[in-house]
């Protein structure tokens, strides 16, 4: 299978997905911490692909996404950001809204302490 | 094309640093009322990424009119195509601060 078909095959079939340097539990570097932070922190579940772990994935979600950089989080199979997007839309409440709109449980109170603890 | 001699050419010719360059090209492309790009490299010294010289790391903050109605992910890529495949694959890491 090409890494365009894997890459399309994964975010279809998990609705939340994050393409990350390292995993969730040992994320690799700082961007991608911070998502996969945020994401567990708020209870979501989501599965995540170490791009760092194949060099094909790690060129393809590039193309894939028509975005040059790691993280990536796709939603119901939609791209969703890098970090600095997935951060504003958590501070913003917009995140909660596009978890809320597409069915996806998460914990709207560790949401609210994220954004207590940055006002 | 103008006939001037444009992006990494110029740039080239005036021995330009990666900021200068992200510099220009931004306010070629954006005209901000506000632009801020910074090295933060020296942060990431012994991490995954970090190139002796610094030059690795930045942070951009920019407000330009020209994002007005763009989405999130449409502002993004605008500032991505405007600094160029060449200059982003040269960083390591880029964080973006973009309004209108």
């Amino acid at each position: 299978m090409s890494a365009e078909d894997t890459i399309r095959k994964t975010v279809t079939e998990n609705d939340v997905v994050l393409f990350m340097k390292g995993t969730k539990s040992m994320p690799q570097c700082g961007f991608s911490s911070r998502v996969a932070g945020v994401l567990n922190y708020m209870g979501v579940n989501f599965a995540d692909v170490n791009v760092l772990a194949d060099e094909t994935i790690r060129q393809g979600i590039k193309e894939y996404s028509d975005w040059p950089t790691i993280p990536q989080l796709y939603v119901k199979g939609e791209f969703v950001g890098g970090c600095d997007i997935v951060t504003e839309m958590t501070l913003s409440g917009e995140l909660d809204t596009l978890f809320a709109e597409n069915g996806i449980a998460f914990d709207k109170d560790a949401a609210d302490k994220i954004r207590e603890a940055n006002a | 094309m103008d006939g001037k001699v444009k992006g990494p050419g110029r740039e080239k010719a005036k021995n330009m640093t990666r900021t200068e360059r992200i510099e220009a090209r931004l306010r070629e492309s954006f005209q901000p009322r506000v632009l801020e790009v910074i090295d933060e490299s020296e942060r990431h010294r012994g991490h995954a990424g970090y190139q002796d010289g610094g030059e690795s790391h930045f942070k951009v903050t920019i407000a330009a009119d020209a994002f007005a109605g763009m989405s999130r992910i449409a502002r993004h890529r605008a500032v991505h195509a405007a600094l160029g495949h060449d200059l982003v694959s040269e960083i390591h890491a880029l964080g973006l601060t973009i309004s209108d």
